[in-house]
């Protein structure tokens, strides 16, 4: 094998403790020229008995510590990150840059308004271009990430039909290849979800649809393309059935990008799409968020829409807060400005003139990975795919060797694995999503990588399968004892 | 297109081997009548690197900010020191632009960092455990709310007026499409009553939800609901706006908390408009299985070595769905690298400095005050409501300042639409000095 045709190597990694075993007292404190003086009698009485034990490096240390871990991490910038669904593209630098300028970084949610024209002049034209590009008519910029982005379409979805006078309607659809949010988004709703089962092709199967219309459905909540990576032909059909039968249509906006640019799922007969912006839009997924999550409505949702809310009056920009039919609030302010910017950022370096070329790269280098890949890799579901594409361990399991050896054997090459065992319709699952951001070179590198793996499946030569992975500081991490018996805090 | 690292001739050279012709091949399963015309989108013209930094530039000016004016707002937002550090840590690629650490061999970084981060914050608020983060403060107090449902398998929640209106207006909003009381105690003066709040608990009471420093930075003795959650076997929660205090005063957790959650943007996080913040979240170990959010635990590796991984997730949506314990799923994992930056760099002594020159800042901005305004009485941290004869001198007083570049204050209103317009909410923090305290005061006196 060779190895070292990929850039993954075991090069100085250095070993941190904890900073709590780090064996020496606290250096200096900081020194602000804050306000001094003795701490009143009135709050004297409530002073904090035992000091937290927060234990405290010096600057020169804690900088060391942090940098060590950090270089244990994979990130967009190290490597290749083809996750299924999460749409990890590179994260622009000046995105970073013009998120730090003062005047955006340091501004104060409650400042008046008249001192912050410029932040809600940005905040607002995001809020129309994500319209514009979702095929909608207005967006709200409230949800801090796409789970919170689905509680506040439900909540508007349950509002509308309560509005309709239909209280009674419950049901939320959801099919088996949905993301696991959607249920526990719907419970909170006081609604439940049903589980519609895929078709043999992955896709919504309108019999299995009908089946379930009836007077209880509230909402059908949809993924398009779906988490297989195929995109639901027959979208009009299936929006047209929900409503028709009283229900309305919620779009799970995470496959955004196989379509900005060239197709509006605004068009397509949604009712309201939320949008992940450190997806699509590149905003640093930050190992875990902060994401956001707006979402974009049509006319029958807009009256519900969270508040506050941006309005502009000739060229000036006030914050409305209050709406008899909205669905009130559900954050402490307008939204995650800061993650905002960069979202604004990214498309403004597109414009209309590329924007498209967004959805073509990406659709383009998924299914490039797909021909490369699925002479030596089962597919479960044949066809072109949208921007991801979906294989299974299927070829390999008569070699045993699972789904899981294939991706931890990846790192060993220098990759981030794919998406494993998700979506769930499908046994051993691996969802690819290479993004419009990387090179043919460096899928190429990718795909050399994947067809390896099979060819030494192939030649039952998979004892450096199971062992995957040696090169990172740790290998095979064992979960089980971490959640028999938790350890969530120090203790030493 | 900078960002896009295909030439033409690769993009030919793969649809070949795609076996397609072009590009719009690959979107023909698409049908026809949802193809838009590319090009055609109301947007502008894509932007150069430096037509971006123009164009941010130009509406960061429009703007005032922390760094041009002083700043004396607060209401769970406050413009607090953030080091160089913190900005430094939080912007290398490996922290930033890594996914959730679903493959912990490779995110062990961020696994240590949230370890480390959840270990702190439990400790200064005086908790045994943490989740890896909430979005932010209001949406962390419903979902506590939501806990203590499931823990106590009762519907009943009471909470304080005292509770930042935000905090209130949100938990309500998600409680309120289940079933179940929601209980607003009124408090009839800015500070916290416990003894109205004991009053309204009774055994269907899932919990009981106060603030504390509360909304008007009063800070009072918490020990009482202690007792009165125990005789009604609700659980007591604790939220705070300011998690600074705590390098100061008396943690929720010493006073018996069930569950605390607050705002985290205190530690190293820049204010940025409203987000993105943090969100804290801590309770008692035994109640950790019903906590929501993920969490981080110790493990060891196949070479037994000490590793960390994402753990409990049989709590969370991808296993459990409809009876998950919340719906979230990205939270807000960058700022607890930031916060664990920051408490590394502050240790107790620099916390406790902090905290020591946000309450010597109100203090000593309360001991200037004209006799023409009045000042919240009791103990106070950061912050407190200062009443004005009128509305209009208070208005005039906001005016003056913003003259001189001052941010006095939100007046109350904003918050609590059915009061009187003559309040105002004032924070401080270490950021401000003896003499914008000094110009604060001025502007008070010229406004008279």
């Amino acid at each position: 094998m060779s190895e070292n045709k990929y850039s993954a190597t075991s090069g100085i990694q250095q070993e941190e403790p904890l900073l709590f075993e780090h064996a020496h007292e606290a250096p200096e404190s900081i020194n602000l020229p804050g306000v001094k003086g003795e701490v009143s009698s009135d709050l004297a009485a409530f002073k904090r008995k035992t000091p937290a034990n927060i234990p405290g490096l010096s600057e020169p240390e804690t900088v060391r510590h942090f940098v060590r871990l950090s270089q244990w991490n994979h990130g967009i910038e190290t490597g290749f990150y083809p996750l299924g669904s999460c749409t990890m593209k590179y994260n622009p630098r000046v995105n970073e840059q013009i998120a730090r300028l003062p005047g955006l970084a340091h501004v104060h949610p409650d400042q008046p308004e008249d001192s912050v024209q410029g932040m809600l002049g940005l905040l607002s034209e995001l809020q129309g271009w994500l319209a514009e590009i979702a095929g909608f008519s207005d967006v709200t910029l409230q949800p801090a990430a796409g789970a919170h982005g689905e509680l506040a379409g439900l909540m508007m979805i349950r509002k509308c039909l309560d509005a309709r006078g239909e209280q009674n309607r419950k049901k939320v659809l959801v099919p088996d290849s949905a993301h696991g949010t959607n249920p526990a988004s719907a419970a909170l709703c006081g609604m439940y979800t049903v589980e519609l089962k895929s078709g043999a092709d992955g896709r919504i199967d309108l019999d299995e649809l009908k089946k379930h219309l009836d007077d209880d459905v509230a909402a059908l909540m949809m993924t398009n393309p779906n988490t297989a990576g195929t995109f639901e032909t027959d979208i009009k059909e299936i929006c047209q059935l929900v409503h028709d039968a009283g229900g309305l249509v919620y779009g799970d906006g995470a496959n955004l990008n196989a379509l900005v640019g060239v197709a509006r799922p605004g068009d397509m007969g949604l009712d309201c799409l939320h949008i992940n912006v450190h997806k699509t839009f590149s905003t640093p997924h930050g190992g875990g968020g902060p994401g956001a999550g707006p979402v974009a409505v049509n006319d029958t949702l807009k009256p519900f829409l969270p508040v506050p809310r941006i309005v502009e009056n000739d060229g000036v920009f006030s914050i409305e807060t209050e709406d008899e039919q909205s669905i009130g609030t559900i954050l402490s302010t307008l939204g995650q400005s800061g993650v905002y910017m960069r979202a604004n950022a990214y498309i403004s370096a597109f414009g209309h003139n590329h924007i498209h070329q967004i959805a073509q790269d990406a659709v383009l280098n998924a299914n490039y990975v797909l021909s490369k890949l699925k002479s030596v890799y089962h597919v479960p579901f044949e066809g072109l795919c949208k921007h991801e594409c979906l294989l299974t361990d299927e070829w390999q399991n008569k070699h045993g060797v699972k789904t899981l050896d294939i991706a931890k054997r990846l790192i060993d090459l220098g990759f981030h694995p794919m998406t494993v065992y998700f979506p769930l319709i499908v046994h051993g699952a691996m969802l690819i999503e290479p993004t419009e951001t990387e090179s043919k070179e460096t899928l190429d590198s990718f795909c050399d990588a994947m067809l390896e793996i099979a060819a030494q499946c192939e030649a039952g030569d998979t004892q450096a399968l199971h062992d995957a992975p040696l090169k990172p500081i740790r290998r095979r991490l064992d979960e089980t004892q971490a959640a028999r018996k938790p350890v969530l805090v120090w203790e030493g | 297109m900078r960002y896009l690292p295909h030439t033409n001739t690769d993009r030919q050279a793969m649809l070949h081997d795609i076996g397609v012709n072009n590009i719009a091949d690959l979107f023909a399963d698409i049908p026809s009548e949802f193809h838009i015309e590319l090009g055609s989108m109301n947007l502008p013209e894509g932007l150069s690197e430096t037509g971006i930094v123009r164009k941010f530039t130009k509406a960061a000016e429009k703007n005032r900010h922390a760094g041009n004016t002083r700043c004396f707002l607060g209401g769970g937002t406050y413009h607090h020191f953030v080091p160089a550090v913190v900005d430094y840590v939080i912007s290398r690629g490996e922290f930033l632009t890594a996914y959730t650490p679903y493959q912990p061999e490779i995110a062990q970084g961020t696994l240590q960092a949230l370890f480390e981060y959840q270990t702190m914050i439990a400790r200064l608020t005086g908790m045994e455990v943490s989740n890896a983060s909430m979005y932010e403060a209001a949406t962390a107090t419903a979902e506590a709310a939501l806990m203590a449902r499931r823990v106590t398998r009762k519907t009943r929640t009471v909470i304080a007026g005292s509770v930042n209106p935000r905090y209130r207006t949100v938990t309500e909003n998600y409680l309120s499409r289940l079933e179940g009381d929601f209980v607003e105690v009124g408090m009839g003066k800015f500070g916290t009553d416990l003894s109205k709040v004991i009053a309204e608990i009774d055994n269907k009471t899932a919990c009981v939800i106060v603030q504390y420093p509360d909304f008007y930075g009063s800070v009072y003795d918490l020990a009482p609901l202690r007792e009165a959650c125990d005789a009604h076997k609700c659980l007591m929660v604790v939220a705070f706006s300011d998690v600074s205090a705590f390098g100061l005063i008396e943690s929720p957790g010493a006073y018996g908390a069930d569950i605390v959650v607050g705002s985290g943007q205190a530690l190293g996080i820049p204010m940025a408009y409203g987000g993105p913040h943090l969100g804290v979240f801590t309770c008692k170990k035994k109640y950790l299985r019903q906590m929501p959010g993920r969490v981080c635990g110790l493990t060891t590796d196949a070479d037994g070595k000490r590793g960390f991984v994402l753990t409990l997730s049989t709590r969370e949506q991808h296993i459990r769905r409809e009876k998950a314990t919340s719906n979230i799923c990205t939270n807000q994992g960058l700022m607890c690298t930031a916060a664990a930056t920051y408490m590394t760099l502050m240790g107790d002594a620099g916390l406790a400095t902090i905290a020591e020159h946000s309450a010597a800042a109100l203090d000593l901005l309360v001991s200037k005050l004209p006799s023409h305004v009045v000042a919240a009485s009791g103990a106070h941290y950061n912050e407190t409501v200062l009443t004005f004869e009128s509305g209009d001198k208070r208005d005039a007083f906001i005016a003056e300042a913003r003259k001189q570049d001052i941010f006095a204050g939100i007046p109350l209103e904003k918050f609590e639409k059915n009061i009187e317009p003559k309040h105002l909410l004032v924070a401080t923090t270490e950021m401000i000095e003896e003499d914008d305290v000094n110009e604060l005061i001025a502007a008070m006196e010229v406004a008279a």
